[in-house]
């Protein structure tokens, strides 16, 4: 048996144990690999490829890019499409191309070396709707009263396994939530031509610039989500828990859930990530490993160690807002997020707003149902 | 007799007291204080003993007569008599204007009884017989070690011994000398245990008060015993009084215990039951957090022995032993892929076990022995539509007899058969049950292991004995059962099967067999020092599969088959044994090798749960464990215990049939988890009077191996550790301190009735000792963490009573 109720061994140690960061600790080695996240579904001109050179420290994580690299996907018909780089490493697949459910895809790089890499035909399965959405307020008392993880609730799904084949599921949300202030300044400079805080030494007093205009901030989720319908298939699948919203007010919760039907490799690789993030720590770990070269082998040195994954998948999307006052015990409160600092104001000419800058964790477009 | 039966402390506090005020010679005579000493056995003087007064204010020797004389003023005065060899006399005395004379009887500790918690067979029984690597611990010594939680637990005192050691506190399971778990062989009156352990590892199965001894066979294993290629714990029960009613038990903050011995037909029949179960659903109630109120973790183990003597030649007995676990614990998942809400669990073992004993002569008994035993474990969720009902189960029945036969001085001979049944259901997902959830029914195992063994130790000559013996094991898998055939050429995979061939019902599917030789020598230096070697071959045939640092009580087992060969371990060993002062003391040192072959590994991603083709989850490697044990141990007197360093080292190497594809570290020899090079122990115990002992033990080891990452890497925007070598770093050294004190019938009467208590400290020092270290996201990278699993002291009081 590979996953155990970690919890519970952690709730029977939770009397006597402690897990503490290690201070002290010296990394024993220092080896860095490609790193190849290829993302092909069925979404209009979705489907990306980053390469990078994985870092040797464990501190910081900064990725050095595979620049000018040839992308291509050619399908089991023969039709290749080219990817563009937009950014360094970054390679997008041409804005009208979208990967169909039933067909086999392979994965072409060559480097600005020469190196080619090469992946193994991965075929895109068809994704099931998301049937039932259902959000269950649930206290865990292992936090404290003041931990953001105590209170929350739980979004469970329904849906319909398909009986034909062994299928592997992935879920993945996002989070909209609408700010007020788009930058907090300590010492209250904020450079309107950099765009960032002027740099000042710590003064304990913080400045908040409101947004110039309507702003969101994007959160994703943090635990890697799947499922095989192993001892389920062809059954509907009830109450599948995919994510869990913090109760820290009462206002909608907006979300945006994505059901994806992913690949067995894709699936073997997120539970190789799953057991060495999410499932360790415990008395019963099982050796941590990383999975090299799932379905990606470099044709010009086939010992080479290649990281990630060739992923292709389809998806179906949800989007819904969760009733912070439903189920929830009238004793319970909900632990309000403290915006810190004070606001900064100052009189025309002079500028006191800040604008919303598009990344990949905010925007100024407002998300697909967005209710007021 | 004036002992003083103060305790030692209100001793040390009345000395203070009186050397506060100096005594000074009056004008008036002063009386004398007259004694004479004398051996407690033979009752002649001690000539030479030296006789102190208060903390050598006035000292003096005994003469040839065995008597002594001091003169010291008028007062209150406590004297200490020694002698080498002798346990030393306290006591008090009053001086009050005339002498003073009493006899004082010392007792010799050279022939006292051995009360020590261990003993290598070497000297307890005689320093002269060739068993090598065995250690007898009796219970009554484990008793007095600090405890855990004031749970006597027989596993955690067994890591005092050089050579014994586990991946962790709260372990499921030993590593001896390099071994996995999986390699003990376990036995409580000849019936197996399959699964040491409480509460998945926190405490040992074996209900103490039952037990009359341990054998630990770390090395050495004579020929009778077979199965297992590390070593054998051969846990005897009790053996009921057939005379008088007996009972015992204690009060603990884990559990409660009770044993009592009840003679039915005096003199031919009696009875004993001992029982033990945990109360610890108050633990989680009273201290911990409110979700865990609602976990349920309870214990029991119960152990009935009958035994019956018709008459002098024929002894039957009936042994039974039943352990349990229960939990119910709120989880989320219990079996990977399943939604499920709440999730139990319950697991034990039912063991029974019959002897007959037969005595045709001095020189010639038969031994007979019928084992029926069960471990099953459960998995369950009530969820109402994702409900899960997953059983696993080990069948073992055993039929073994053997004859002992000592035609002279010179042998002594022991030959016997043995045949073991296993049937082993290794999982029943759902059987019948109205869930969503599919009905998952691997098919079962049924093998036979059939042994013959003839032992022979043969005393060449005053010095040197030999004792060589051989065991033949075959093993057969049998039918029903079906057969994947897989491409030649390809690691066995779904994709690369091309067939399946049915085994009928008990046809023979694949057999193994093999001779283990056996074989120690001992060579005499002198009367108290002497050199042994030992070789042996053992084979393994049932396995248990798992890839968690530690098994799962739920973990699956498996027999050897088509696919999976049997392990074979041969080990070497070395010893010298040096003994001390009459037996006093006792040094030795013994170093081993052991090379096994086929034991298992488990390829990149490994899915064990539930599949029924696991010969496409494994892969078969190498082992190498050798090491290097120094002991030093005081076995009699008021200070008893030991000093043990050991060296030792556990490697492995899986390389698979196919190594592009299987093998794990590259193909390099890595440590196993339980590879702790250096390790220290000390185990200290002091019985200044009859009613009080103190006891300290310290340990201290490298600390075991992990896998530490070379980088980081990114998938969708989080960072991942890059592993790519197994376990190249080691969690931080290991050390504990433990304390107790016993207090003995603490009234000071005699009666029927006697209690004790047991105050313990563990983890003295608060020491927080790592069980494993893991990485976590942190800002732009990862960051390490370590668990600590008992990370502060443990303080705990138990109360146990005697009724006699």
């Amino acid at each position: 048996m590979k996953k155990f109720p970690i919890y519970f061994v952690l709730l029977i140690l939770a009397v006597f144990a402690c897990v503490n960061p290690i201070k002290d600790f010296v990394q024993v080695d220092a080896q860095s690999f490609l790193d190849i996240e290829a993302d092909l579904n069925d979404q209009p001109g979705g489907s990306v490829v980053k390469l990078n050179m994985s870092s040797k420290s464990l501190q910081s994580g900064v990725m050095a890019p595979v620049a000018k690299a040839g992308v291509s996907v050619t399908d089991d018909q023969g039709v290749k499409v080219l990817f563009s780089e937009t950014t360094n490493g970054n390679y997008t697949c041409p804005k009208d191309f979208k990967g169909v459910a039933g067909r086999s895809y392979q994965l072409n790089i060559q480097t600005k070396e020469g190196k080619v890499y090469q992946s193994s035909f991965e075929k895109m399965q068809d994704v099931p709707d998301i049937q039932q959405v259902v959000s269950q307020f649930e206290i865990k008392d292992n936090f404290g009263k003041q931990d953001q993880r105590r209170a929350g609730f739980n979004i469970l799904v329904d849906f319909q396994d398909s009986p034909n084949e062994v299928n592997y599921y992935q879920w993945n949300w996002k989070h909209y939530e609408k700010i007020t202030y788009c930058a907090f300044c300590d010492g209250g400079n904020y450079d309107f031509v950099k765009n960032q805080c002027n740099y000042n030494p710590p003064s304990g007093h913080l400045y908040r610039y409101v947004c110039d205009g309507n702003c969101w901030d994007i959160s994703f989720n943090d635990d890697i989500s799947i499922f095989s319908d192993t001892y389920v298939n062809g059954q509907r699948v009830v109450g599948k828990q995919v994510a869990r919203a913090p109760y820290d007010d009462k206002t909608p919760y907006y979300f945006e859930l994505e059901q994806r039907s992913i690949t067995k490799t894709a699936y073997t690789f997120f539970l190789s990530l799953a057991n060495v993030i999410q499932n360790s720590g415990t008395f019963f770990d099982i050796p941590a490993e990383t999975r090299f070269s799932l379905n990606i082998k470099s044709t010009s040195n086939p010992d080479e160690k290649i990281l990630g994954v060739f992923n292709v998948y389809s998806v179906k999307k949800r989007i819904f807002y969760i009733d912070r006052t439903k189920g929830v015990p009238s004793n319970e409160f909900p632990l309000y997020k403290i915006i810190p600092g004070e606001t900064f104001t100052c009189d025309f000419p002079c500028k006191s707003t800040v604008s919303c800058f598009e990344g990949p964790t905010r925007t100024k477009i407002a998300p697909v149902g967005w209710v007021q | 007799m004036p002992v003083s039966k103060k305790s030692i402390l209100s001793l040390t506090f009345v000395l203070l007291f009186l050397t506060a005020y100096p005594l000074a010679a009056q004008d008036f005579v002063v009386p004398a204080f007259k004694g004479k000493v004398i051996d407690s056995n033979t009752g002649m003087p001690i000539d030479g003993a030296s006789v102190v007064i208060d903390f050598k204010k006035s000292g003096t020797l005994t003469n040839k007569e065995g008597e002594f004389q001091v003169f010291i003023p008028n007062g209150e005065y406590v004297f200490k008599i020694s002698h080498v060899g002798y346990k030393p006399y306290r006591g008090r005395v009053s001086i009050a204007g005339k002498d003073r004379e009493m006899t004082i009887s010392m007792e010799d500790i050279t022939k006292q009884l051995e009360e020590v918690i261990v003993s290598s067979v070497s000297t307890r029984k005689d320093i002269q017989t060739p068993s090598l690597g065995v250690s007898i611990l009796s219970i009554k010594g484990i008793k007095r070690l600090p405890t855990m939680m004031g749970e006597v637990d027989i596993m955690r005192s067994l890591q005092t011994l050089p050579g014994v050691s586990s991946v962790g506190e709260g372990a499921n399971g030993l590593n001896i000398r390099g071994g996995n778990v999986d390699q003990n062989l376990i036995f409580i009156d000849n019936t197996p245990i399959f699964n040491p352990t409480h509460m998945f590892g926190l405490f040992s199965v074996f209900a103490s008060d039952a037990i009359r001894e341990l054998e630990l066979y770390k090395g050495g294993v004579p020929a009778r015993f077979g199965g297992r290629t590390a070593s054998v714990l051969d846990i005897k029960m009790t053996e009921p009084n057939l005379e008088k009613f007996k009972m015992q038990g204690g009060i603990g903050l884990v559990s409660n215990r009770v044993m009592a011995e009840i003679p039915v037909i005096k003199e031919k029949l009696s009875v004993l039951v001992a029982g033990r179960a945990s109360f610890n659903d108050f633990l989680f109630k009273w201290f911990a957090p409110d979700n865990i109120k609602s976990t349920r973790a309870n214990f029991f183990d119960l152990a009935t022995k009958v035994f019956y003597r018709p008459d002098k030649k024929n002894t039957f007995s009936f042994s039974s032993y039943f352990s349990r676990d229960y939990y119910r614990v709120d989880s989320l998942f219990s079996l990977e892929n399943v939604i499920a809400k709440q999730t139990s669990f319950d697991y034990g073992h039912t063991n029974f076990a019959l002897s007959w004993n037969h005595y045709f002569n001095t020189k010639t008994s038969l031994d007979v022995v019928g084992v029926v035993s069960d471990y099953k474990s459960k998995t369950s969720s009530v969820d109402t539509v994702n409900a899960i009902d997953l059983n696993n189960k080990v069948s073992y029945k055993n039929l073994k007899a053997s004859i002992d036969y000592q035609p002279n001085e010179a042998h002594k001979i022991n030959v016997g058969l043995s045949a073991v049944r296993y049937d082993i259901s290794p999982g029943r997902l759902n059987e019948g049950v109205v869930s969503r959830i599919a009905t998952v029914l691997l098919p079962d195992e049924q093998s036979w292991e059939l042994a013959v063994h003839a032992d022979d130790e043969f005393k060449v000559n005053k010095d040197f004995t030999i004792q060589y013996g051989l065991r033949y094991a075959q093993f057969l898998s049998i039918g029903p059962t079906a057969i994947r055939k897989y491409a030649e050429g390809q690691p066995p995979s779904d994709a690369s099967v091309i067939g399946v061939e049915n085994v009928a019902k008990g046809s023979v599917v694949k057999s193994y067999g093999g001779l283990e030789p056996r074989l120690t020598m001992k060579y005499s230096l002198s009367e108290s020092s002497s050199l042994k070697f030992g070789y042996n071959r053992m084979q393994q045939f049932l396995q248990l599969l798992s890839n968690n640092t530690t098994p799962l009580p739920t973990a699956r087992w498996t027999t050897a088959n088509e696919y999976i060969k049997p392990q074979i371990s041969d080990f070497l060993s070395l010893g010298y044994f040096k003994t001390y002062n009459e037996n006093v003391w006792e040094t030795s040192l013994e170093a081993y090798y052991r090379e096994s072959k086929n034991i298992l590994d488990y390829v990149s991603g490994s899915n064990l749960q539930l599949n029924p083709n696991i010969e496409t989850q494994i892969i078969e490697g190498k082992g190498r464990a050798y090491g290097i044990e120094l002991m030093l141990a005081k076995k009699k007197g008021e200070l008893t215990g030991w000093v043990s360093y050991t060296f030792a080292r556990s490697l492995q190497q899986t390389i698979g049939d196919f190594p592009q594809l299987q093998q794990i570290n590259n193909g390099n020899w890595f440590p196993s988890n339980y590879d702790k090079p250096h390790n220290l122990n000390m185990v200290m115990n002091i019985q200044p009077s009859k009613h009080h002992s103190f006891s300290l033990t310290f340990a201290y080891n490298t600390g075991r191996p992990f896998s530490s990452p070379s980088g980081l890497y990114e998938v969708a925007g989080k960072k991942y550790p890059v592993y790519t070598s197994r376990n190249n770093d080691r969690i931080s050294d290991y050390h504990r301190l433990d304390f107790s004190w016993t207090i003995y019938n603490p009234s000071m009467k005699d009666k029927r009735w006697e209690g004790s208590w047991v105050f313990t400290i563990y983890n003295l020092y608060g020491r927080q000792n790592a069980y494993s270290v893991f990485f976590k996201p942190y800002y732009q990278g990862v960051r390490p963490y370590e668990l600590s699993v008992f990370a502060s002291p443990f303080v705990s009081l138990t109360y146990n009573f005697k009724f006699l």
